[in-house]
């Protein structure tokens, strides 16, 4: 893997930067705000990627926020018009999801990603703008999902990973009914500047007790797992050097006023001295295809982050399961982009491939 | 290239008898999950989408 590929897989839009939940670790800066995409923001970035999404078979739309329910269905409607022949993916909170939502994600074949952090008890940190557990309205959009037989996935955040969490939380998500789960560990990034160290033990227990969970009842694809085995069975197939991409994928986030953000969501609306304002360029002026041919010149930030993955490349011996740490956890973490390990880094990559690996040794 | 003669790849493979058993009851629970059908419709579509699949699936600089 080298570089960042010009053309991506999938962009995430922002279609509004407000949110109606005030989760204690949200990233987002402006989620107070409510500052809506125009849909010529929307028509500039369609340009490029229906053509992108005619040339593969799979081409992904996120709309990501904010919430991006709150930019309610009329505008949502108006923002995906422009684009063809691509898959429309939203991650919501769920507090919104009713059936006319329900209606709407069938009618539009949005997928649906829903952000819960498992049982009532272990929601304390997703609260409503008052300051109110959201809990029960996150399960009121999810009780809708189901009502409708609309798959959904689910992301989990966990601020203080122990072993004795793995299997509550697995067994939670079962009961729940979705069909994919991700984990994520509560990452120091944006707004929230909480130190996400644990206990190595603490970590790694975790790992190798949600995969003692999840073997026993594996019906959820389980990304964090999954992923851990896919480069297990490519080490000893003898491929490993197969499971990372050739190229990174730029992942651009498009935010509401039309700046392109490469690979991290997380940089925008932040500002730095030596960084500027980290966007790549803005769709109301320039087609994002030119903006991502030419990122990697254009953008400080970059390229000081592909001299940190080479950096990562030649220290670290969890690069080939890795590739390389995240920009926004160098960034949050360390204030630059070529530095290497992260405390994300050694939660959700080097604990997790060795809780994986003490789950297959004690068998 | 990591330093080393990948420490890590050899604890993998150190380990192949244990993991060799995990990754046949992975794959035998994705051959079983409906959403490995095909059809697109569901949350999730199949093994060889899992990187492209978005919001959450990309390993590398995923939104979350």
């Amino acid at each position: 893997m080298s570089g960042v590929a010009a053309v991506p897989e999938y962009v995430v839009l922002q279609p509004t930067t407000l949110c109606n939940l005030d989760c204690t670790y949200c990233y987002l800066p402006h989620r107070a705000l409510d500052r809506r995409m125009p849909v010529e923001v929307a028509r500039a970035v369609a340009a490029d990627v229906n053509r992108w999404a005619a040339d593969n078979e799979r081409f992904s739309v996120v709309w990501h926020g904010g919430e991006p329910l709150a930019a309610g269905r009329d505008h949502l409607a108006a923002l995906m018009a422009p684009f063809e022949g691509v898959e429309h993916h939203v991650q919501t909170n769920a507090t919104l999801i009713d059936d006319r939502w329900c209606n709407f994600f069938a009618a539009h074949r949005v997928r649906v990603s829903v952000s819960v952090d498992g049982p009532a008890v272990r929601n304390g940190q997703r609260v409503t703008r008052g300051g109110a557990p959201a809990y029960e309205r996150i399960v009121r959009g999810v009780d809708a999902l189901r009502r409708h037989e609309l798959p959904f996935s689910a992301l989990c955040v966990v601020s203080d990973p122990r072993p004795e969490l793995a299997a509550e939380l697995y067994a939670y998500f079962l009961d729940l009914g979705c069909d994919v789960l991700g984990i994520n560990i509560e990452e120091q990034e944006g707004v929230n500047a909480r130190a996400n160290a644990h206990a190595e033990s603490d970590v790694r227990g975790f790992w190798a007790a949600l995969v003692e969970a999840w073997r026993r009842d594996p019906r959820i694809h389980l990304r964090e797992i999954e992923y851990t085995l896919r480069y297990a069975g490519a080490v000893l197939a003898g491929t490993a050097d197969g499971v990372l991409p050739r190229r990174l994928d730029p992942i651009p986030t498009v935010a509401a006023d039309g700046r392109v953000f490469v690979l991290s969501p997380e940089l925008a609306g932040f500002t730095d001295r030596r960084y500027g304002d980290f966007s790549s360029g803005t769709v109301r002026d320039t087609p994002l295809a030119e903006i991502l041919a030419g990122a990697v010149e254009r953008t400080p930030w970059l390229r000081e982050f592909l001299d940190g993955v080479e950096g990562c490349r030649a220290t670290c011996p969890y690069f080939g399961f890795c590739g390389g740490a995240h920009a926004a956890n160098r960034y949050f973490e360390h204030g630059r982009f070529d530095v290497t390990e992260t405390d994300h880094c050694r939660n959700s990559k080097i604990r997790l491939l060795e809780g994986v690996l003490d789950h297959a040794a004690n068998r | 290239m990591p330093p080393t003669g990948d420490p890590v790849e050899a604890r993998l493979r150190a380990n192949a008898e244990g993991l060799n058993a995990l990754l046949a009851e992975a794959e035998e629970a994705r051959a079983a999950r409906a959403e490995t059908g095909g059809d697109g419709d569901s949350a999730v579509c199949a093994w060889n989408h899992f990187e492209n699949i978005p919001t959450f699936y990309n390993w590398n600089n995923r939104p979350r």
